[in-house]
C-alpha cells in the first residue's frame, strides 16, 4: 500500500509538474502540446489497465476514443449549430443539448456500453486470436463512425463541439485516470487476472472466471478511452473520423510499449517521453520542410523514426522501461537494501 | 567422447542443475539415476543444446559444444530423445523417420536402407507405416522416437526416460531394445527413473540427487551400494 | 442461371485470393506462433515495384514476376527487422514490432514515392471478359481461379511431399524437437517467410489488378481479411486458414448480393458480427491443428 501511495505521488507530482511547466512557458503550443498529451495519457492508461493485466494486447482501444468522442459531441453541440453541423440526425436528439462536462462523462458511459455489448466473445479467444479480432473491432469501429452520416456526419469534419477541456482539466481526469489504473491494478479484479495472465490453466483451475474478468478489464479501459475521447473532442472542437484509425493506434501503443506495458509509470512515463519525441521530431520535419533542404515535402520521418525506436527499445528491453516494478516499489526496494548493508 | 565439466543450468531463480560432471567414453553404456526433480532431463536438454547452460562446459571429442545450438549437436553425432517423446503427431510413422534422417537426406539410398532396418527392427513399426504419430499407443511412440533418432546414424544416443508411463511388459521391450544396440556399439547416455532396470543395461552410473553428483560408479558397484528404494523416493 | 454461374465465380475467385493471402499468414504464425503485422505491406511492395518497374519495355510477366520477388524480399526483411530481434523475448513483443515495421514501411513509401495512389501497368488481358455458361466473365476472376489452384497445389505438394514442406510442419508443431533432429531452424523459418512473401505478392498482383492503383495503405484491407480468415478457419492450420478464407469470401460476396444499398457501406461490420458469432460458437476456430497441448 505505501509503495502504491509512493507511486501516485511522484507520478502525480510529474504530471501536475508538466501541467505548470506548459503554463509558465506562456507558449500557447506547449498548452496544447501539454494538453494533448494529458489526453493520450488517459488513453494510454486506459490501455494499461486491459493490457497490463490480462497480457492481451488489444488493438481496439483508439476505436473507442472515438465513439466517446462522437457520442459526446452529439450531447452537447448547441441547438443552433446542430442542423449545420449534423444535418441527418434523428429528431430525437436534435433538442438535447447537455453540458459538456456530462456529456464527456457520456461519451466514456457509451464507450464503455459498447465494449460491453461487442466484446465479451473476444474474451474467450486465445493470445493471437484475440488480438487479431481486437483489430477487426478497431476496423469495425471506424467503418461505422465513418458511414454513420446521421450521427457523425460521415467521413467529412464535423465542427460546432463546445470547447471546454483547458490544461487543468485536461491535468485533473489525468490525474484521475492514473489513480483508477492504480486502484484497478492493485483491486481483487486485477489481481486474479494478472494470476490469469501469468498462468491461465493454473486460475482456471482454482476457479478464476477468465473470461469475465478481461470482459471487465476491457470495459473499464474503453470508459478511460470514451472520457479520454469526448475530452479530445472538446479540446479540439472539430474532428472527422480519421483521427480514430491505425496512426493514433501505432502512437498509443508506443507510449505503453515503450515505457512499459505491465506498470503504471510505464505508462505515464512512456507517454511523457514518446509525447516529447514526437513534437521534437515533428518539429524538425517542419524545419527541414521550410529550410527547403530536401526537393519534396518531408512527411513520414517522425512516424518512421519512432518505428525503429520501438523495435530498438523491444529488442533490448521487451518489457519497456519499467517491465516490472513500479516506481514507487523500485524507490522502496533501493532503500531497504542501502539500509542493510 | 563426451566430456561435461560442472554443468549448471539456471531456470530463473531456480538452480536445477548445480555443477554436475560426467563422462561417457566410446561404446559405454552410462545411466544417470535419480528421483524427480535430480536434475537428470535439465542436464540431458543441456547438452543436447536444446536449453542454455548458465555454466560450466560440454566437450565432445575434445570439441566444445557448450554453446552449439540443437542442430550442431545432431549434425555432430548426438542423437536425443527427450522425455516428452515428442512424437509429430500430425506427421506419419513413415514421414517421423524421414525426419530423423534430415542431416542425411541428400544420401537417399542409405537412408532408405537404414528405414528398412528399422522396420525390420521396430516391426509394429511397419505396420502402421502411414499412421499418423499421435494415434500410436505409448510404447510404440516410444519406439518411434528412438528409430527416429537413429536414423540420423548418430554416434551417441541420449536417452531421457525411456520406460515413462510404459506398461511393465513394454519396458522390457524397449530394455531389450536397448541391450541391442548397446550390443551393436552404439554409445547412449541414459536417463532412468527405473533404477534397476537401468543398472541391468548399463557399464555405469551417475547418481543425482537436487542437481548434484551424490555418487558414481561402475554398475554393479551402484547397484550394491546404494538403497534403490531410497533413489525413487527421494531419501 | 446467369446469377448462380456469377456468384459460383466470385467466390471462387474472391476466395482463392482469400485462401491465399490467409495462407502465407498462418504459414509464419504456425512455425513461430507469432503474428505478422507487416504482412500487408507485402502487398504494397509488390505494388511499388510494378509501378517503379512499370516504364520499362521488359514483358509484364517479367515485371510481375520482378514484384513477387521483392514481395518475397520484404518478407525475408521482415523476419530480419521485426521478428529476429525480439523473437525469444516475448509474443507481445513481436506483435509491437511487426506493427512497427509495418507502419515504417508505409511512412517510407510515404515518404519516398508518394502519398497519392500511383498507377500500375496491368496487361490488357486483366480487363477483358470471356463468356462461361452466357454469362460475361471478367478474365482476372478466370486468372485468380487458375493461379490460386496452382499455388495451392503446389503449396500442398511442399507440405506433404518434400522434406522442407515435413520439415515446416514439424517445426510448426515442436520447433525444439526438430531442430534435435538436425533441422536448422534459420531455414526454416526463412522458408516461411519466403513462401509468405511469394503468396502475398501473387495476391498482390491480383489484387491491385482489381484496383489499378497502389497507395501507401493498400495492405490494410487484405491483412485484415488473411486475419479474420486464419481465426476462424484456426489459427494453427493450414487447412483451416483455406477454409477461412474460401467462408469469408462466401459471406462477403453474399451481403455484396443481399445488403440494400445503404446498407453497403457497413458491410464489413456485418462480416465482423457474423465472425463474432462463428467465434462464439467455436472460439478456436473451425478447424482443429496440430496437437501440442501448448497454449496458441
Amino acid at each position: 500500500m505505501q509503495r502504491n501511495i509512493l507511486t501516485l505521488l511522484i507520478l502525480g507530482v510529474l504530471i501536475v509538474a508538466a501541467a505548470l511547466l506548459a503554463q509558465f512557458m506562456g507558449i500557447r503550443l506547449y498548452e496544447r502540446i501539454a494538453t494533448t498529451m494529458f489526453v493520450s495519457m488517459i488513453l494510454v492508461l486506459g490501455l494499461q489497465v486491459f493490457m497490463g493485466n490480462s497480457g492481451i494486447l488489444s488493438f481496439a482501444h483508439i476505436g473507442f476514443m472515438g465513439v466517446g468522442a462522437y457520442t459526446s459531441a452529439v450531447l452537447s453541440i448547441p441547438d443552433r449549430m446542430k442542423g449545420m453541423a449534423l444535418p441527418d440526425l434523428y429528431p430525437i436528439l436534435e433538442t438535447v443539448q447537455l453540458s459538456p462536462y456530462l456529456s464527456i462523462l457520456a461519451g466514456g458511459l457509451v464507450a464503455a456500453l459498447v465494449a460491453a455489448a461487442l466484446s465479451y466473445p473476444l474474451m474467450r479467444l486465445s493470445d493471437a486470436a484475440a488480438v487479431i479480432t481486437s483489430f477487426a473491432l478497431l476496423v469495425v469501429l471506424h467503418t461505422v463512425l465513418t458511414h454513420w452520416s446521421a450521427m457523425t456526419n460521415g467521413p467529412r469534419t464535423l465542427f460546432g463541439i463546445p470547447e471546454a477541456t483547458s490544461l487543468w482539466l485536461a491535468c485533473g481526469v489525468a490525474l484521475a485516470a492514473l489513480v483508477g489504473a492504480i486502484a484497478f491494478k492493485e483491486s481483487r479484479a486485477g489481481q486474479l487476472l494478472r494470476a490469469s495472465r501469468d498462468d491461465e490453466v493454473a486460475a482456471a483451475a482454482i476457479g478464476i472466471d477468465i473470461t469475465r474478468l478481461r470482459w471487465v478489464g476491457f470495459i473499464l479501459a474503453a470508459l478511460f478511452a470514451g472520457i479520454g475521447g469526448a475530452l479530445w473532442g472538446h479540446f479540439v472542437t472539430s474532428f472527422s473520423p480519421r483521427a480514430f484509425y491505425l496512426k493514433e493506434t501505432f502512437l498509443i501503443l508506443s507510449m505503453l510499449v515503450i515505457g512499459g506495458a505491465n506498470t503504471v509509470t510505464g505508462a505515464v512515463i512512456g507517454t511523457l517521453i514518446v509525447t516529447f519525441a514526437y513534437e521534437a521530431l515533428r518539429s524538425l520535419e517542419a524545419t527541414i520542410n521550410e529550410a527547403g533542404i530536401m526537393a519534396d515535402q518531408v512527411i513520414g520521418l517522425t512516424e518512421i523514426v519512432l518505428a525503429l525506436a520501438m523495435i530498438a527499445v523491444l529488442s533490448l528491453r521487451p518489457g519497456g522501461l519499467f517491465p516490472a516494478r513500479e516506481i514507487g516499489t523500485l524507490l522502496t526496494l533501493k532503500r531497504r537494501k542501502g539500509g542493510r548493508s | 567422447m563426451i566430456d561435461v565439466k560442472d554443468l549448471h543450468v539456471r531456470y530463473g531463480a531456480v538452480h536445477a542443475v548445480r555443477g554436475v560432471s560426467l563422462s561417457v567414453a566410446d561404446g559405454e553404456l552410462v545411466t544417470l539415476l535419480g528421483a524427480n526433480g535430480a536434475g537428470k532431463s535439465s542436464s540431458i536438454l543441456a547438452i543436447a543444446g536444446a536449453i542454455k547452460a548458465s555454466g560450466g562446459s560440454v566437450m565432445l571429442d575434445g570439441r566444445d559444444m557448450t554453446s552449439a545450438n540443437p542442430e550442431a549437436m545432431l549434425r555432430a553425432g548426438v542423437a536425443t530423445v527427450p522425455e516428452t517423446r515428442d512424437v509429430f503427431p500430425d506427421l506419419t510413422v513413415d514421414q517421423n523417420l524421414t525426419l530423423g534422417a534430415y542431416a542425411r537426406r541428400r544420401d537417399r539410398k542409405s537412408v532408405a536402407e537404414d528405414r528398412a532396418r528399422m522396420f525390420d527392427m521396430f516391426p509394429r513399426l511397419a505396420e502402421r507405416r502411414e499412421q499418423a504419430g499421435g494415434t500410436l499407443s505409448g510404447g510404440e511412440q516410444q519406439m518411434l522416437v528412438i528409430a527416429r533418432a537413429l536414423m540420423s546414424r548418430p554416434r551417441i544416443l541420449l536417452l531421457d526416460e525411456p520406460s515413462l508411463g510404459l506398461a511393465p511388459a513394454i519396458v522390457d521391450q524397449i530394455f531389450q531394445m536397448i541391450a541391442d544396440l548397446k550390443a551393436q556399439k552404439l554409445t547412449i547416455l541414459l536417463v532412468e527413473q527405473n533404477a534397476r532396470k537401468a543398472l541391468q543395461v548399463a557399464d555405469r552410473a551417475y547418481v543425482l540427487r537436487l542437481g548434484e553428483v551424490a555418487g558414481s560408479g561402475t554398475a554393479r558397484e551402484i547397484a550394491a551400494s546404494t538403497d534403490l528404494d531410497a533413489l525413487y523416493l527421494g531419501g | 442461371m446467369d446469377f448462380a454461374v456469377q456468384f459460383i465465380i466470385n467466390v471462387l475467385s474472391l476466395g482463392g485470393a482469400y485462401a491465399l493471402m490467409a495462407l502465407g499468414l498462418v504459414l509464419v504464425y504456425g512455425i513461430l506462433k507469432l503474428v505478422n503485422f507487416a504482412y500487408g505491406e507485402l502487398i504494397m511492395v509488390a505494388g511499388y515495384t510494378l509501378h517503379l518497374v512499370g516504364g520499362s519495355p521488359l514483358p509484364w510477366l517479367v515485371m510481375a514476376a520482378v514484384a513477387v520477388v521483392m514481395a518475397m524480399v520484404a518478407g525475408l526483411a521482415t523476419d530480419y527487422v521485426a521478428f529476429r530481434p525480439v523473437r525469444a523475448k516475448s509474443v507481445t513483443a513481436v506483435l509491437i514490432t511487426s506493427f512497427a515495421f509495418s507502419t515504417l514501411l508505409q511512412n517510407a513509401a510515404l515518404l519516398f514515392i508518394s502519398p497519392r495512389p500511383r498507377s500500375v501497368p496491368l496487361p490488357e488481358i486483366f480487363s477483358q471478359s470471356v463468356m462461361i455458361a452466357g454469362t460475361p466473365t471478367p478474365m482476372r476472376d478466370i486468372i485468380t481461379i487458375a493461379a490460386a489452384v496452382l499455388l495451392l497445389g503446389l503449396f500442398a505438394f511442399l507440405m506433404q511431399k518434400t522434406v522442407l514442406g515435413i520439415a515446416m510442419r514439424a517445426a510448426a508443431t515442436n520447433f525444439t524437437m526438430a531442430r534435435m533432429l538436425g533441422v536448422p531452424a534459420n531455414l526454416i523459418i526463412s522458408s516461411a517467410f519466403a513462401i509468405s512473401g511469394l503468396l502475398a505478392g501473387v495476391v498482390g498482383i491480383l489484387w491491385i489488378g482489381r484496383i489499378g492503383t497502389v497507395a501507401p495503405a493498400i495492405g490494410l484491407e487484405p491483412l485484415l481479411i488473411a486475419f479474420i480468415a486464419c481465426v476462424i478457419g484456426g489459427m494453427r492450420s493450414l487447412q483451416g486458414a483455406v477454409l477461412g478464407g474460401f467462408l469469408l469470401a462466401f459471406i462477403d460476396t453474399t451481403l455484396n448480393y443481399t445488403l440494400s444499398q445503404d446498407l453497403l457501406k457497413f458491410r464489413d461490420a456485418f462480416t465482423f458480427s457474423l465472425v463474432i458469432l462463428i467465434l462464439l460458437w467455436r472460439p478456436d476456430g473451425l478447424m482443429k491443428g496440430p496437437a501440442t497441448g501448448q497454449r496458441t
